[in-house]
């Protein structure tokens, strides 16, 4: 992954941050940058930010698979590995000299790339930086990066792409005036009825108390008609059920398209790439929408060798 | 008449079945390590392990058999679900068995006849049990209520049939050991069978020192190595206690049969303890394993169930394989000097005392099990030389498939013949033969 700001400076933590004091720090900085409207985005703090020796807490490992609904086995799930990380990239965008607004920033996708299974057992370093400042048409884009390393060998990497809407930079490119296409629901293969209360569980297991996703109050906040899901809980799901047990390298991506109100219902379609005779259950493209506004909430693939 | 299957039916069986590994995780004690695993993350955890073993990523076996004794009514699926969240192919069909204690050697004997009867070519038998995430149910009075309710069609209705509910009918109901049909806890059974045997105390710590002993000695040479796999933190059985002596053993209180006129024998130590865990046995035809270039441990030759009458009988609740094993060596034309292992479930000491003193006791095996005389003693050299389950632990289902294939790797080591006696709940039991291969 490369680095575009120049020698990035290797900001040393001492243990992974708490996400909830990160959040604390990030609605005090937009309270004061609400106060003093202070500049316009420009450009990333040319740091990564690393954590070594990070131990995987099996209890806390546990709560994560049930509240998927996956086995409690020991091999980390792939974005168990990221919800591990995440508070390192996190710490890289609470940072002062971060140039977007943490809090509200809208999740767009995820990529990542896993070069092979990882057990509870092992101890995990971790590093993350911001890349890729860039124009959206409806704010300023950025990508976070996260890697994992075990005994100095590279297992896992994460980009994260986030938007900062209504942050407008130079050069942002108009809305497009195209009628997107609209969405055809695939045939559906199953559905997730998601509780009230799966913002707050989640958080409870992943650490993530972002406001958006903990209550109705909270999430309007920010902005949004009332608590949504984690996306990472949404692609922790699709990945579990694509590939319930893998063995060997994986690679998901997923983007985001509508937010999934809670409570509330999803629908999906889990299904082989067609014409993929050679290697039939390497790949699975999933697709999750909400069957009554016939909108898609996201769509992915993970692939499994 | 009684039902005597003779050797021209089971003991001469068309094809082999051969036992080719099998893996487990290590046994926890009762709110432990595995406190929060349910019996489908043991179970999947247990075939994890034996899908890396083998090299069965993505295989569709013939069938999976497997079970847990005590089983939420959500898990009715339990051994298919498992499939579905390991790495075997989806293809693979699979179902629940429930024997008792005797649920994973019974899921052995199935799959292993399918596989000589030509109908599957390979098999994974096994079973999970979990003393900590016990289901827990509803009252029977709560129970009632909210069924009724479901079918109430009027606010009117609704309250009328709320206004039944009791406060006690708000207690749940953990599920326990006690016999349904006499109200006693197995322990107690036994303890009525350790008495009537008249077996001491000190033979029981000396049984459950020796399980110990064996268990340990088993692990410090490694022979678990390619038949357990960790988890969840845990190395080895968190029951293993390898510095116990019979010393310790003596000072530990009496916890079953102490209402009875002899002296209360039976204590936490050899008794065994309410456990967690999950083992799993791959089983194949032999054209199978020499196909997919895995190994052949020893073969499974044959096997019988018995159940006695311990509620108006006057026969104990564990005795059933008592009863089994003369039928099962008669057809396969064999006695105890044929064999070279004897693997005896050790659900208590006293269980392997009585029914070893029941197959020496001449005027019980002739009154009772209708033999000329007695049917022998077991050399003690060769009983449980793995350690049992005083030592490993008793996870319910689990123990068939510990058992079978610590047995299998001991006859692949040492060649011979190996005898498996499981007793159950229900006054039922498994008998089961296996052989080395040459």
């Amino acid at each position: 992954m490369s680095q575009e700001n120049g020698p990035a400076h290797l900001v040393q933590l001492e243990a992974v941050p708490a996400l909830a004091g990160l959040y604390r720090r990030a609605v005090r900085t937009t309270v004061s940058r609400r106060v003093t409207r202070k500049g316009r985005p420009s450009v990333l703090p040319a740091v990564r930010h690393r954590v070594g020796g990070v131990r995987v807490e099996l209890p806390a490992l546990t709560r994560f698979q049930h509240l998927l609904g996956s086995a409690a086995r020991d091999q980390l799930p792939s974005a168990y590995l990221h919800t591990v990380a995440f508070p390192v990239a996190m710490s890289v965008l609470a940072r002062p000299d971060f140039p977007l607004p943490l809090l509200g920033m809208v999740h767009l996708s995820n990529e990542v790339r896993q070069e092979r299974q990882v057990v509870a057992s092992e101890t995990l370093d971790v590093v993350a930086w911001s890349e890729s400042l860039r124009p959206h048409p409806a704010g300023t884009q950025v990508d976070l990066v996260t890697e994992i390393a075990v005994d100095g060998q590279r297992v896992w990497s994460g980009r994260s792409v986030y938007l900062a809407r209504g942050i407008r930079s130079e050069g942002a490119p108009e809305r497009s005036s195209v009628e997107r296409p609209a969405f055809v629901p695939p045939v559906p293969t199953g559905r997730w009825r998601l509780d009230a209360d799966l913002g707050r569980r989640y958080a409870a297991v992943s650490g993530d108390w972002n406001p958006l996703h903990l209550s109705g109050p909270s999430a309007r906040m920010l902005g949004m008609k009332g608590a949504i899901a984690h996306g990472m809980y949404l692609a922790a799901r699709m990945v579990d059920e694509a590939v319930p047990a893998p063995s060997g390298a994986l690679s998901w991506r997923v983007d985001f398209a509508t937010p999934v109100q809670l409570p509330g219902t999803v629908t999906l379609c889990f299904a082989s790439p067609a014409g993929g005779d050679a290697a039939p259950r390497s790949r699975i493209d999933v697709v999750g929408w909400d069957a009554k506004r016939r909108r898609p909430h996201f769509t992915g693939w993970v692939g499994a060798e | 008449m009684a039902d005597q299957a003779g050797a021209q039916n089971a003991a001469q069986s068309p094809r082999t079945a051969v036992v080719i590994g099998g893996n487990r995780i290590p046994f926890a004690r009762a709110g432990g390590a595995y406190a929060y695993s349910s019996n489908r993350d043991m179970l999947i955890a247990a075939l994890d392990g034996l899908v890396a073993r083998f090299g069965l990523q993505g295989e569709r076996i013939g069938e999976v058999a497997a079970g847990a004794v005590l089983k939420h009514s959500r898990d009715f699926n339990l051994t298919r679900e498992a499939v579905l969240g390991s790495a075997l192919s989806p293809e693979t069909p699979a179902y629940d068995l429930q024997q008792a204690c005797a649920t994973g050697l019974e899921t052995v004997v199935g799959l292993s006849n399918k596989i000589k009867l030509g109908q599957i070519e390979s098999g994974i038998a096994g079973g999970v049990d979990s003393a900590s995430d016990a289901p827990i149910a509803v009252s029977e009075g709560l129970r009632r209520v909210l069924l009724d309710l479901s079918r109430a069609r009027t606010t009117q209705q609704k309250i009328r049939i709320l206004s039944t509910l009791r406060p006690k009918d708000l207690s749940p109901n953990a599920p326990g050991t006690g016999e349904p049909r006499t109200g006693l806890s197995m322990g107690e059974h036994q303890a009525i069978t350790t008495a009537a045997w008249q077996i001491t105390r000190e033979a029981q710590d000396e049984l459950a020192y020796r399980s110990h002993q064996n268990l340990a000695a088993a692990y410090d040479r490694g022979f678990f190595a390619d038949l357990l796999t960790p988890y969840r933190g845990l190395m080895r059985d968190a029951n293993l206690r390898a510095d116990t002596s019979p010393e310790k053993l003596a000072t530990l209180k009496p916890v079953f049969g102490k209402g009875l006129d002899s002296p209360a024998t039976m204590t936490a130590g050899n008794s065994t303890p309410l456990t967690d865990g999950a083992a799993v046995v791959l089983l194949g035809s032999e054209d199978y394993a020499r196909a997919n270039n895995l190994p052949m441990l020893a073969n499974v030759v044959d096997a019988e169930a018995a159940a006695v009458d311990f509620v108006q009988g006057d026969e104990g609740l564990l005795m059933a394989p008592v009863h089994a094993l003369p039928r099962l060596l008669k057809r396969n034309g064999l006695t105890f000097a044929d064999f070279d292992f004897f693997e005896i479930h050790e659900a208590f000491a006293g269980t392997v005392l009585s029914s070893l003193a029941a197959w020496e006791d001449e005027e019980y095996c002739r009154r009772v099990l209708g033999l000329d005389g007695a049917l022998g003693s077991i050399d003690r050299s060769k009983l449980n030389v793995n350690g049992s389950s005083l030592a490993a632990g008793h996870p319910f289902a689990a123990t068939g498939g510990r058992i079978v294939a610590s047995l299998a790797k001991t006859l692949s080591e040492q060649g011979g013949r190996g005898l498996i006696s499981v007793c159950a709940a229900g006054g039922q039991g498994v008998v089961a033969i296996l052989e080395a291969r040459n």
